[in-house]
């Protein structure tokens, strides 16, 4: 699904060249969940952002579902997000004017979905986060928790086949953290939705399939999670 | 999403109530101006457009300086009679011509059968083709026909049911008095003519068609001055037009120069030079002969309503960028959720069309509310709901609507939708942070506009005060002035001299109110000099209280003041010379003594100057038929003295109603315009400096938020409250000032050419540069320091929490 040859990424400045990421390859397939880690500058964030292609690779070559994605236009991209992808923020990022509801039927409105289709797929997912009671309720009336399932909700409107989390607990306390782990463990499990996440926690990359361990802009380790612990998940 | 959106920027005002306020309310009183501007430029524009037929009508002007107010030529709307017949002769395109006596005086008496007498203004006497000329709808009668025969009338439908309650009113007579011992002229109603509801320059409650501007004065010395105009069947080439006009002519003033004994050298001289145009009708009102055409007038106005629009438009401009912080994140993560930068532009720009609609809709009802205050004020009659022009003036309001939607929204919009969304989404706002550069830019073209306003209005205050205070040279009170001609030695007069309270009765040529200027050549030490010459009765100069400088001014016991003397004022002293007092001085072959010099004294404005002028009594150098009697009493309490004289005119003149104004009333009359202007000019500073100083504490408070993480960590670093203030300050004051360095040459380039518009003005006042930039400063200190203390008291702990 996602092909990585040869990424690298620098920032110069006074004619020093400051690299982010260097000689980043790999290959991440359908269906997989996979956690990026890493210490604080190390380059897991950018990494994730050209993967979001919120950023573009200084060199390299990045292809998402075949095609070559290093650099795209922004109707390309934006096709892109409204059909394939689906973002998952630490601070949550719902929109503080819009309700619950409303946050989640964003995405489709420009997705342009009708308002039947809608309306269905808006309370099943509503439904299925167990949120029906709050989708009047404006953002800043919801528990951090909440808030995130919220986010994910949103996320997984249009039905996108990969999910990009920026750290989506870091923000919130161990329980609630684990609920939105198992959750997409779940989501990754049972529909085979591709996750890559950021994430400091070691605890939290065991929900996963796979580890991208990232120091000083290089992959120095790449290795598959131990046998994965269903435990708690509903 | 479009509903979706509407949602959000509901819910967005709502969350900022103030601002919202500020930027909503700001606008509508720009917009206000505005509109109220658009409505009297829509009037003024709307002169002679009642009909398409008007088109074809053009007004004659010839170049000449036959009674104009400094004895200069002008292109004036009274021509010579003799060139209505000239112009039918010649020029083929034209098919009717039509001659029209001037406005006279201040109305005739109309007596109807049963009734007292009462004065009605705006008659127009006519020859009989007026109707053929003007498309005038008859309600009753016939257009082509109606004033054929001598002494018919046809009248406006307002005048006709003002007069008999009814328009059905053809073949009624009224007994018509021109002049107090006018013994009354018959005349027959032939048709009455439909009300017109847009303004027309040839204005007139009734057409009269008295036979007397038929014909040309037989003598060729002899002049009528009327107003012609002259209808083409279709379009005609003006400038073709007015190139055989001008020949036509020269060539007919040098034939009647040759019958008249002069020469065309010796007629065309001292810049005088021959001319004959046409104008279209509908041009007529925006040019008038030598007045300030209102174009020129309102351009102030016009100048300072685009400033107040400015300003409000500023404010939303800033606060909406300053309040993009908070918008950040929304545009952040829907660029995340797929929306195009286009649509986010859409959705700003809807959300300023949206506090625009809403401004809007306060602007209407304030204009409602305001219309009545305004056209009193400006005594013009505007409209709005039930104007002719209303298709017109919705296209013009939504006009304005976009136009302030995108000046309003485009650059906040354009700047929110710009945002990285990385950085955004990282919660990295300062360096998401955009447009401080144009923001200070407008906050400084804010207070340029501000400042010079302040200014100005100094300036216009001192000069107003200068003028209300300068003496007029001479005595304005317990003076009135009786429309009506009048001679020494008059029966009139001589009733009202018995009356106890009278001072003194005379008349004038030259009135505060009501001038009529001859010019003429004098010669002096063989030196000629062109000047003003106005006939007085004996008692005129002493009734007006003129101040004498040297020698004598005229009195009765000198036989030959009635004669060959004459009176110089100090201008015209000036001109001539040293110790005038006994000199001679010629006029053509007559030649008179100088027996006094008096103070000069303005019966204009004071944004003319005092003309050379040479005062004498006899009826050499003119006729003393202007209608000016001029009573001055001996009291301040001079009603019932006044009341007397009114009886006794009642008494003589019982078919005229005696008409009068204090002289008093015809200065603050002179002074009206620039009082009104002043007025609006004031009004409309005021409202613009108020709203930047909104837009600054709107601004202020944002800026004291976006910093408050920064007021934070200077606190536990140790910065005291005083600190924090003067810190948040410092950066406004940067502005302030340099709005205000760049407003003073701006301010003084202004003001110094509207001082130049004043014959008699104050030197250049420094006060007015001192207070604006204090005034401004301080403001604006207090009002930035009213946000920044707030910030500045804040428990840094709380600010710091957040993050």
């Amino acid at each position: 699904m996602i092909e990585l040859k040869n990424i690298e990424k620098y920032y110069s400045s006074k004619g020093i060249k400051h690299y982010v990421l260097r000689h980043v390859t790999t290959t991440i397939k359908q269906g997989e969940f996979v956690s990026i880690m890493g210490p604080s500058g190390s380059g897991k964030s950018t990494l994730l952002n050209i993967l979001g292609m919120l950023e573009e690779p200084t060199y390299g070559t990045f292809e998402f579902l075949g095609e070559d994605v290093t650099s795209l236009n922004e109707r390309k991209r934006i096709e892109l997000y409204r059909n394939h992808i689906g973002f998952v923020f630490q601070a949550y990022h719902l929109i503080d004017e819009m309700t619950v509801y409303e946050n989640i039927e964003a995405p489709l409105l420009y997705k342009k979905v009708g308002s039947s289709e809608r309306a269905s797929r808006i309370a099943n997912l509503l439904d299925k986060f167990n949120i029906v009671a709050k989708k009047d309720l404006f953002p800043n009336q919801l528990s951090g928790g909440q808030q995130q399932l919220v986010g994910i909700a949103r996320a997984l409107a249009t039905q996108p086949s990969i999910i990009l989390a920026d750290e989506p607990t870091g923000n919130l306390q161990s329980a609630q953290a684990e609920e939105i782990m198992q959750l997409f463990q779940k989501l990754n499990k049972e529909e085979g939705i591709t996750i890559i996440q950021v994430t400091h926690s070691e605890k939290n990359a065991t929900y996963g399939n796979r580890i991208l361990n990232i120091q000083d802009g290089v992959i120095k380790e790449d290795s598959p999670t131990q046998a994965p612990q269903m435990g708690g998940v509903v | 999403m479009f509903k979706l959106n509407l949602k959000i920027a509901w819910r967005n005002l709502f969350k900022n109530k103030v601002y919202a306020a500020i930027n909503i309310g700001g606008l509508a009183i720009g917009l206000t101006a505005f509109v109220l501007l658009i409505l009297f430029v829509n009037h003024e524009t709307s002169y002679d457009k009642w009909s398409p037929d008007l088109k074809n009508i053009y007004q004659l002007r010839e170049y000449h300086d036959y009674s104009t107010p400094d004895n200069q030529p002008h292109w004036m709307q009274v021509n010579d009679s003799r060139m209505a017949a000239l112009v039918r002769d010649k020029i083929p395109q034209f098919k009717y011509v039509t001659r029209i006596d001037q406005d006279w005086g201040d109305g005739f008496s109309v007596k109807l059968a049963n009734a007292d007498p009462a004065i009605v203004d705006h008659f127009r006497d006519t020859d009989s083709l007026f109707f053929k000329v003007f498309p005038y709808q008859f309600l009753q009668g016939d257009r082509f026909t109606a004033i054929n025969k001598p002494n018919t009338i046809v009248l406006k439908q307002s005048l006709a049911v003002k007069l008999f309650g009814t328009v059905k009113v053809l073949n009624k007579t009224i007994k018509l008095l021109m002049w107090r011992d006018d013994p009354g002229t018959l005349m027959t109603i032939t048709g009455v003519v439909a009300d017109v509801n847009m303004p027309e320059s040839v204005k007139f409650n009734a057409i009269i068609h008295t036979g007397n501007i038929d014909k040309d004065p037989e003598q060729i010395n002899n002049f009528r001055h009327c107003e012609i105009y002259a209808s083409a069947s279709g379009k005609i080439d003006i400038t073709q037009v007015n190139r055989t006009l001008h020949k036509i002519y020269v060539d007919y003033k040098k034939a009647s120069f040759v019958k008249r004994k002069i020469t065309y050298a010796d007629y065309y001289k001292n810049g005088k030079k021959p001319g004959l145009k046409i104008i279209p009708l509908q041009k007529v009102y925006a040019t008038p002969s030598f007045d300030v055409s209102w174009v020129d007038r309102i351009k102030p106005i016009v100048a300072i309503s685009i400033f107040l629009l400015l300003v409000s438009v500023i404010n939303f401009v800033n606060l909406a960028t300053a309040q993009s912080v908070q918008r950040a994140k929304e545009v952040g993560v829907k660029k995340v959720l797929g929306a195009y930068k286009k649509q986010l532009v859409t959705q700003f720009l809807l959300e300023s069309a949206l506090q625009t609609l809403a401004a809007l809709f306060i602007c209407i009802i304030l204009v409602e509310v305001l219309l009545p205050v305004f056209s009193n004020h400006f005594d013009v009659k505007l409209s709005f709901w039930r104007s002719e022009q209303l298709l017109n003036i919705s296209f013009q309001l939504l006009g304005l609507f976009v136009l302030i939607t995108f000046m309003a929204g485009f650059y906040p919009a354009w700047i929110l939708s710009k945002y990285n969304p990385v950085k955004v989404l990282k919660g990295n706002y300062e360096s998401g942070f955009k447009g401080i550069a144009m923001r200070n830019g407008l906050v400084v073209l804010q207070f340029i506009i501000a400042v010079t306003l302040i200014i100005g209005i100094g300036v216009m205050y001192q000069q107003t005060n200068f003028v209300a205070n300068k003496d007029l040279g001479f005595n304005r009170d317990k003076l009135v002035n009786i429309s009506t001609y009048y001679r020494d030695g008059d029966l009139i007069g001589e009733r009202i001299k018995k009356i106890t309270g009278v001072k003194y009765v005379a008349t004038t040529t030259q009135l505060m109110g009501n001038t009529f200027n001859v010019p003429s050549e004098i010669t002096y030490n063989n030196q000629e000099h062109s000047v003003n010459t106005v006939t007085v009765t004996m008692d005129a100069l002493p009734a007006l209280g003129v101040q004498v400088l040297s020698g004598r001014i005229f009195s009765l016991e000198y036989k030959k003041d009635t004669v060959n003397t004459a009176v110089l004022n100090e201008t015209a002293a000036k001109l001539l010379g040293k110790n005038l007092v006994g000199k001679q001085f010629k006029e053509g072959e007559n030649s008179f003594q100088i027996v006094g010099v008096i103070k000069d004294y303005n019966n204009e404005g004071f944004d003319k100057a005092v003309l050379p002028t040479v005062y004498r009594v006899t009826h050499l150098g003119g006729m003393a038929s202007t209608n000016n009697l001029l009573v001055r009493f001996d009291s301040d309490n001079y009603k019932p003295a006044l009341m007397a004289v009114e009886a006794e005119w009642k008494k003589i003149y019982p078919d005229f109603p005696m008409i009068y104004t204090s002289v008093e009333d015809a200065f603050q009359k002179s002074m009206e315009a620039t009082h009104k202007q002043m007025q609006i000019i004031v009004l409309f500073s005021v409202i613009s400096v108020v709203l930047s100083l909104l837009g600054l504490f709107a601004l202020s408070t944002f800026m004291a938020k976006r910093r408050t993480k920064e007021i934070a960590i200077r606190k536990i670093l140790g910065a005291s409250n005083l600190e924090i203030i003067n810190m948040l300050n410092r950066s406004f004051l940067i502005l302030v000032i340099l709005a205000n360095l760049i407003s003073w040459p701006i301010a003084f380039i202004i003001t110094k050419k509207w001082l130049g518009g004043f014959a008699y003005r104050i030197d250049m006042p420094f006060w007015p540069f001192a207070i604006a930039t204090i005034t401004s400063v301080i403001i604006a200190v207090f009002t930035v320091s009213l946000q920044a203390r707030k910030a500045a008291v804040n428990n840094p702990v709380d600010a710091l929490k957040y993050e």
